[in-house]
């Protein structure tokens, strides 16, 4: 059994794990760069390491840095979380060659999987049905040019490292091609460092259903069912569920089934996911879907699957990586309800969904029946500039569909976070979307119907709010003016007034 | 008439003609946040507003623009040089911030007077980037 686990992640998701270790009895070592010094996951841990400057590539991406992390505090093995270096082959296999447990599938596995054209080729001879498309041999402007004729218009041209949307352009005609291209490339090479990218078909109107697999080192391979992350905005996934709406009890058997001989082809062990395009398009009974990619990694919205199947895969996932036979066998995992997971960003709709950086003046978390809150920050947080800025996931559990919908919606207006612009008014408008409370969604609804979404002007003070701003400003007597420090905070920290008075249009 | 009740660190209860409805609020004068039900209001004294764009006119002098970073970010590419002519619309330089491209983009036809920036340089939401006139 795994006895110190160091989790090479910051925010939600290595408070996540670090819960998981307290349940299991684990030790749990955090790690963080300058910024996060203070971060509710280092103070939550049971040990934590500094592992260097804030930019990434210096810290929470940096190799070396958490190889001599692991190496200092004595730990027996690494979770990587998301995002970071979740599915970077070379760190795991680094970890694997110091005798490190990595908490995830073997290396190989994730440098197959990672590359689309190698993880393609597999689907394609384990029988599963994948979406024309190709890794381009010559990466040069010309040479994927070249490709993207050969796969026809609409394509997509994305990172051939990388998942999550980083890096993928839609292209519609030819002329648009080339722009496409160099941008792709270098938000690939910024991304992963790897600027190869893929082109593919573009399939129109499709939903995106993902399969959540587990696999253990004694031959089990199961399925938790499917999510359905059609709300998504530029790739990246807003609002996730499960059950989806689409799809049929016939559809499920099919489409689980795909997705467990996809995790026996590749030789799979711990969490896993398989991400789906359904073309529903030829109607009930007709659906087509199509093998997207694997995701070699615990998924941002695991919790929809936890809590439609009641279990919990971060601790099955430090118990498989242990070498213990997975928790739980396919007849008794059963789907259960209804979940919808809404992703909370420090991001401001009403610009363009610009990152938004600054501390949160106030953070509170509704508590309420059948909702569930991962967070990473509490009320005084700084949100860095370095990160992603995901704050929190809100999780609602009900009997139906428009039940949990309507919990989840009435959580959001019970959320408030001060001090930085989050996209709640915008999660709150897709929530209570015609389009999305009947289901009819698919991938490019966002960006069909965003504008009118997103919401352009800032809203107009109503008297009951102007009334409690007074209140506000009277009960605090006179302010300190904006460049003088805050004398009130508890933490002494930059001063937030003074990061503030410096933005400027 | 509003009577309004504080029921903790930034909260209060506005009773209004018998509806209720709670506010938080934070922040310092001049710059004030608050939300209520699901909305977010802010409220900034007049100069210190942020628009969504990037550019700011000079003063008593329209035709000229400050371009600058709408957030700390890192400077991918600078795609004009000094003396240039660029459309509305041009992109003149490329950040990253938080794993995305932020294109800083030319506000209407101007010409480049100064650039400010280099590329690989994290640069600063103050800090004018490129000048245009």
């Amino acid at each position: 059994m795994i006895t110190r686990l160091l989790i090479a992640n910051r925010g939600e998701i290595a408070l996540r794990i670090i819960r998981a270790c307290s349940e299991l009895g684990v030790e749990s070592v955090a790690v963080y760069s300058d910024p996060d010094a203070r971060a509710p996951h280092v103070n939550a841990a049971d040990r934590s390491v500094h592992i260097g400057p804030p930019p990434a590539v210096d810290s929470y991406l940096s190799t070396t840095r958490l190889l001599d992390a692991v190496r200092a505090s004595g730990a027996d093995a690494v979770h990587p979380g998301y995002g970071f270096l979740s599915e970077n082959g070379a760190f795991a296999e680094a970890c694997e060659k110091a005798g490190i447990v990595f908490v995830g599938p073997p290396s190989a596995v994730i440098t197959q999987m990672g590359s689309k054209i190698a993880a393609r080729r597999l689907m394609q001879a384990a029988g599963v049905p994948i979406v024309p498309g190709e890794t381009p041999q010559d990466q040069s402007d010309a040479g994927v040019l070249a490709a993207l004729d050969r796969v026809g218009f609409p394509a997509l041209v994305k990172a051939s490292a990388g998942g999550g949307g980083k890096g993928m352009r839609r292209v519609d005609e030819q002329s648009q091609a080339l722009e496409a291209i160099q941008a792709a490339r270098r938000e690939a090479d910024s991304a992963f460092g790897d600027g190869s990218l893929y082109v593919e078909r573009l399939i129109e109107r499709p939903r995106h259903v993902e399969v959540q697999v587990f696999a253990d080192n004694h031959d089990h391979v199961v399925h938790l069912f499917e999510r359905e992350c059609s709300v998504q905005r530029r790739h990246q996934k807003v609002i996730e569920e499960s059950p989806s709406l689409v799809v049929t009890p016939r559809l499920r058997s099919r489409i689980t089934e795909a997705a467990v001989q996809a995790a026996r082809a590749c030789g799979y062990r711990n969490a896993g996911t398989i991400e789906f395009l359904v073309d529903v398009s030829a109607g009930r009974g007709a659906e087509r879907f199509y093998f997207l990619e694997m995701n070699t990694r615990l998924q941002v919205e695991h919790p929809v699957t936890e809590q439609i199947t009641g279990l919990d895969l971060v601790r099955a996932q430090i118990l498989v990586a242990s070498g213990e036979p997975l928790p739980w066998q396919s007849p008794w995992i059963t789907q259960r309800g209804h979940a919808i997971e809404a992703r909370v960003y420090a991001e401001d709709p009403s610009s363009g969904f610009l990152p938004q950086a600054g501390r949160l003046l106030l953070y509170r978390e509704p508590r309420m029946p059948g909702i569930r809150i991962d967070s990473g920050v509490e009320e005084g947080s700084d949100v860095p500039v370095h990160y992603d800025p995901l704050l929190a996931k809100v999780i609602a559990t009900a009997a139906t569909r428009d039940e949990a919908t309507t919990r989840l919606i009435c959580a959001l207006r019970a959320f408030p976070i001060l001090g930085v612009q989050t996209n709640i008014p915008f999660l709150l408008r897709i929530l209570e979307h015609p389009r999305f409370r009947s289901g009819e969604i698919d991938t490019g609804f966002l960006d069909n119907e965003g504008a009118s979404i997103a919401g352009t002007a800032p809203p107009q003070i109503p008297a009951a709010v102007r009334a409690a701003i007074d209140a506000a400003a009277t009960a605090h007597g006179p302010r300190p003016t904006s460049h003088e420090p805050r004398a009130t905070d508890h933490k002494p920290r930059q001063d937030p007034w003074e990061v503030l008075a410096s933005w400027r249009p | 008439m509003a009577t309004v009740t504080q029921i903790g660190s930034g909260v209060f209860r506005v009773d209004d003609e018998g509806r209720q409805a709670v506010v938080y609020v934070a922040g310092a004068a001049g710059d004030m946040w608050a939300f209520c039900d699901g909305v977010i209001y802010r409220e900034r004294e007049r100069g210190e507003q942020r628009m969504s764009g990037t550019a700011k006119a000079r003063r008593g002098d329209p035709a000229s623009y400050q371009m600058a970073a709408p957030m700390p970010a890192t400077v991918v590419r600078v795609l004009v040089s000094t003396g240039q002519s660029v459309r509305k619309g041009d992109t003149l330089v490329l950040l990253e911030a938080m794993k995305m491209e932020l294109p800083i983009r030319a506000p209407a036809d101007a010409v480049v007077k100064a650039i400010n920036c280099r590329e690989g340089e994290l640069v600063q939401p103050d800090m004018t980037l490129v000048d245009l006139a």
